[in-house]
């Protein structure tokens, strides 16, 4: 207990609203796992169907778009704006690709008449990948309001609790994303 | 310089972590132990982006037991749930 207690990095507010979308998730997840009890067959079938490649793909994107993210941040506190900015645009690119290759993935599923009430397993793959990609979506958005803001120098090294905010709710997609993967794709 | 050494170790190690995911998955391994060692991984890697990039190292302990209380909960739910239908 030597060590002084960290203040949260970023806006407090952003920390109450991560919590909630994270317990909104795991209610989710947990459900899954207690439906597929009764259905296991059914979902070991079906998420055979499903793009393992793709997903994998995806999951190294967010892991990336994360790491250019925490770079932003470093760089933010050593007051160097312009890298600042660069690599938020890089993590960008990262969401950018992981939502292509996402809608590709949708794409796939709804051009074979695969939709929410095909089946259970559907129904769960659809409807929770669909809840994370709008928060991708979201986080994209945030990410680029962050990065103009960077680029007309409204951030420097005694003012970066927007950049660390926007970089929480990038890692809070990342980290569903890290559970979603494995429970949806591949354990079986 | 070293903070940022360190941050493309833990990226190194995330994207590993994800390949050994993925092989796993690629050879349909199933099974109590492989269901453990999947989401084994999963807290490994949560870990990671929490402690590290979240930087939620050496704050309260309440927002550290919410955050890892989180990851450890579902994994567990998940565990219980996959054994008792296996």
């Amino acid at each position: 207990m030597s060590e002084k207690t960290k203040l949260l990095p970023g806006d407090f507010a952003i920390w109450i609203f991560i919590f909630a979308e994270l317990t909104v998730f795991a209610i989710y997840f947990v459900i899954y796992a207690v439906v597929r009890m009764q259905n296991v067959e059914m979902f070991n079938h079906f998420q055979l169907t499903l793009n393992r490649e793709t997903g994998a793909i995806n999951t190294i994107l967010l892991i990336t778009g994360s790491y250019f993210v925490v770079k932003s941040v470093d760089v933010i506190k050593q007051n160097k704006i312009k890298e600042c900015y660069k690599f938020l645009y890089w993590a960008l690119v990262c969401g950018c690709v992981f939502v292509v290759i996402k809608s590709y993935e949708f794409y796939m599923k709804f051009s074979v008449g695969i939709g929410l009430d095909t089946n259970t397993f559907y129904m769960f793959y659809l409807s929770l990948t669909l809840f994370h990609y709008f928060h991708v979506i979201l986080g994209m958005a945030i990410l680029l309001a962050i990065a103009i803001k960077a680029q007309r120098g409204s951030y420097d090294s005694n003012n970066y609790t927007g950049v660390e905010s926007g970089a929480s709710y990038w890692h809070m997609v990342d980290l569903v994303w890290i559970i979603l993967f494995p429970l949806i794709y591949i354990i079986r | 310089m070293k903070k940022t050494d360190k941050t493309t170790q833990v990226w190194l190690t995330l994207i590993l972590l994800t390949l050994s995911t993925y092989t796993l998955g690629y050879y349909n391994y199933s099974g109590s132990l492989v269901v453990l060692l999947l989401l084994l991984t999963a807290v490994i890697k949560g870990v990671l982006i929490i402690r590290e990039f979240m930087e939620l190292k050496g704050v309260s302990l309440l927002w550290k037991v919410m955050m890892y209380g989180w990851l450890v909960i579902i994994c567990l739910a998940i565990i219980i749930a996959y054994t008792m239908s296996q």
